[in-house]
């Protein structure tokens, strides 16, 4: 084994027995020992001013209450908007009861019964002296004056001679 | 299961504080931070390599930590448990400023106790050097010796928080301390 063999042995803290008899005789790797220790040393010796460790503490505690401050602010919101949310239902509530709204009409929902066919209607058997005259007045409310529309007259004969029915009908289709 | 659990003595948080810090108890969960904080910010110091993103990192670790009080599945675990997020969150915030351009180390003054100036400025040269040279690392490898040479663990407690096995663990660190080397050895060189 070698010297560069050995120091990777020194760094490796390695405690072999080999390892002790090989520094007692080799002055190189005895100083590699003696560097690395010191090495060691230096890392441990760093000390750190007192006011580093107080100005960390601080922060600390600083951002600590900070945030318990916020934690407290953000409760008492919610608390308050709870407050608020409950105040307006409760005077939604009075406020109804004080003046009921009217009563709503009631649209009953019911399945609508299939409807059946009505039958055809039937005819009425027309006989040859019944006659129907039609005298037709103006239609269209174009065709004269709107507030006054002449009535339509329907004029039926009927089985006796004497008796003739006369029927006024106006524009929109109302008996007069 | 790694051994590297705290207890409740070791760490010096008696089941109460803990108790009340779920409870909301600031002053309970700034005791909590004060027990972890070297933990949590020399690590993302050395991961991270810059003070002001290693305190960004403390900061959101320590967050979820709050977050996450009650749902730890055992306080005992909390060491191990904050070393997992805290690497996360680094690695996050690595690959972020991956995208910035690297910039020159800042922050505080790292402190040196030593007696002896002269070696006193060579341990400061040494770690800024380690330091610069953490930065070129590979994300699992800094993150392995980090936690192994920084924070001491064992290669069983790493690889149970990085998710590795003991032999990936220690191959990572195996490589990483050799390009330490490498790196610290060249800058020698150059400079000296």
């Amino acid at each position: 084994m070698n010297c560069p063999e050995w120091e990777r042995e020194i760094a490796g803290e390695s405690e072999s027995v080999a390892l002790e008899e090989h520094l007692q005789v080799c002055g190189q790797c005895r100083d590699f020992a003696r560097e690395l220790e010191l090495n060691r040393a230096a890392l441990r010796t760093g000390e750190i001013h007192p006011a580093a460790f107080d100005a960390v503490r601080l922060r600390v505690l600083d951002e600590i209450r900070a945030k318990k401050r916020r934690g407290a602010w953000w409760a008492w919101s919610a608390v308050a908007a709870a407050v608020c949310i409950a105040m307006l239902c409760v005077s939604i509530v009075l406020q109804n009861w004080k003046n009921p709204a009217p009563p709503k009409p009631v649209v009953a929902t019911k399945n609508t019964p299939k409807i059946e066919r009505a039958p055809a209607p039937v005819q009425p058997i027309m006989k040859a002296h019944h006659r129907v005259y039609h005298k037709f007045g103006p239609v269209t409310a174009s065709a004269g004056p709107a507030h006054n529309p002449e009535p339509l007259v329907v004029k039926m004969l009927t089985n006796d001679p004497n008796v003739i029915i006369i029927w006024l009908v106006d524009q929109k289709g109302d008996s007069l | 299961m790694a051994d590297f659990r705290l207890t409740a003595d070791d760490a010096g948080q008696p089941a109460g504080l803990i108790a009340r810090a779920k409870l909301g108890d600031l002053d309970a969960f700034d005791q909590i931070m004060r027990l972890h904080q070297k933990q949590v910010l020399m690590t993302a110091l050395r991961i991270l390599g810059n003070m002001e993103d290693a305190q960004d990192a403390a900061q959101e670790t320590f967050l979820r930590l709050y977050k996450s009080l009650n749902r730890l599945p055992d306080v005992l675990e909390m060491k191990g448990w904050l070393y997992r997020v805290t690497v996360n969150i680094c690695n996050d915030v690595h690959r972020q400023r991956g995208r910035r351009k690297t910039e020159p180390l800042t922050g505080p003054e790292p402190v040196s106790s030593h007696a002896d100036p002269e070696k006193a400025w060579n341990e400061v040269e040494r770690e800024q050097l380690v330091e610069i040279a953490l930065k070129t690392l590979p994300e699992k490898e800094r993150a392995a010796v980090v936690l192994r040479d920084v924070q001491g663990l064992s290669t069983r407690e790493v690889a149970e928080i990085l998710g590795s096995s003991e032999v990936t663990v220690r191959s990572q660190i195996s490589v990483a301390r050799g390009k330490l080397k490498r790196f610290t050895d060249r800058y020698l060189r150059k400079h000296l």
